[in-house]
């Protein structure tokens, strides 16, 4: 069963987020990854309805979550429910924890991760090209990725939730930088669980790559 | 000396956004900034995965003075960050 991981990556924070999961979650998912480009509604609603998990980076809102250049992907009331039905749904997206993560669970989806509020961190634009190096970035977007892979683990969502939680608090405790630490604990604080706190998805293999992916070539 | 420039931050963003609360923010987040990220890395920006949010997604950290003396918007952001209260 594919997993449906889509990857905008149009702007300095798409693209930070995304080389985090290109990097640390796409290797081990099946390929249906919908990156750049492809981070559109018809690739979604021709993929989603056979993944059991969907996995989202982009830019959001209370009632929306978009791909790539903000094109709409998910929104409250414009979507067709067997995109969703039966899935565990992680959205690395500003909001979409408000009212677009209760549609989905409304709507059949098993377990919602989100935010209810905006989703901050501190980059070095400087790394722009291989985001998976920039360790600022790291310091808040490699919760995300040990959570998402806690859920590819076979873990719950409850469990999954916690692992992303607990990275926050213990990044927190040891970051030096007050600004850097105020957006860890702004984002513990609006981290949100919707749904079965017990749904889980198919275990996936974990494959440790020896190497990295290539540099992002687009300009930033 | 960094704690302590944070402090001042903090103590800023606590008022309504305001222009003169926006200015004194503005003044307290350039010397923290002096005092902190800006030494050890090359560009570090503030990003945020909002949409319609009235602020831009990509704010490099010496740049926040200038959006916080003339964005409410950012303004109520970085409150809501750093001293954890809803605007």
């Amino acid at each position: 069963m594919p997993v449906s991981v889509l990857m905008s990556d149009f702007d300095l924070p798409t693209r930070s987020a995304s080389g985090f999961l290109l990097r640390y979650i796409a290797p081990r998912v099946e390929p249906v990854q919908l990156l750049s480009f492809l981070a559109r509604r018809l690739p979604f609603r021709l993929s989603a309805p056979q993944s059991d998990i969907i996995i989202g980076v982009g830019h959001g809102d209370k009632d929306s979550f978009t791909g790539q250049n903000e094109s709409v992907i998910l929104e409250v009331g414009k979507y067709n429910p067997r995109e969703v039905k039966g899935k565990v749904i992680k959205l690395l997206s500003c909001q979409t924890g408000v009212a677009l993560g209760p549609d989905l669970i409304k709507n059949g989806a098993k377990a919602f991760l989100g935010y209810k509020d905006d989703y901050v961190w501190v980059m070095d634009a400087d790394l722009a090209s291989t985001p998976w190096a920039d360790e600022l970035a790291g310091t808040c977007l490699l919760p995300v990725v040990d959570g998402l892979n806690a859920l590819l683990d076979g873990k719950t969502a409850e469990e999954a939730f916690e692992i992303e939680r607990e990275g926050y608090l213990k990044n927190a405790a040891a970051e030096e930088d007050d600004l850097i630490k105020s957006c860890l604990e702004f984002n513990y604080d609006n981290a949100v669980l919707l749904g079965d706190p017990a749904a889980r998805v198919r275990r996936r293999p974990n494959i440790t790559i020896p190497l990295p992916p290539p540099p992002i070539l687009l300009p930033v | 000396m960094a704690n302590n420039e944070w402090e001042k931050v903090k103590e800023a963003l606590r008022k309504p956004a305001t222009p003169q609360a926006m200015k004194e923010a503005a003044q307290a987040f350039a010397q923290y900034e002096k005092a902190s990220l800006g030494k050890a890395n090359s560009r570090p920006t503030l990003v945020n995965l909002g949409r319609g949010t009235g602020y831009p997604h990509a704010v490099p950290v010496d740049k926040i003075p200038g959006e916080l003396a003339t964005n409410p918007q950012f303004y109520n952001l970085m409150k809501k960050i750093v001293t954890k209260e809803k605007s």
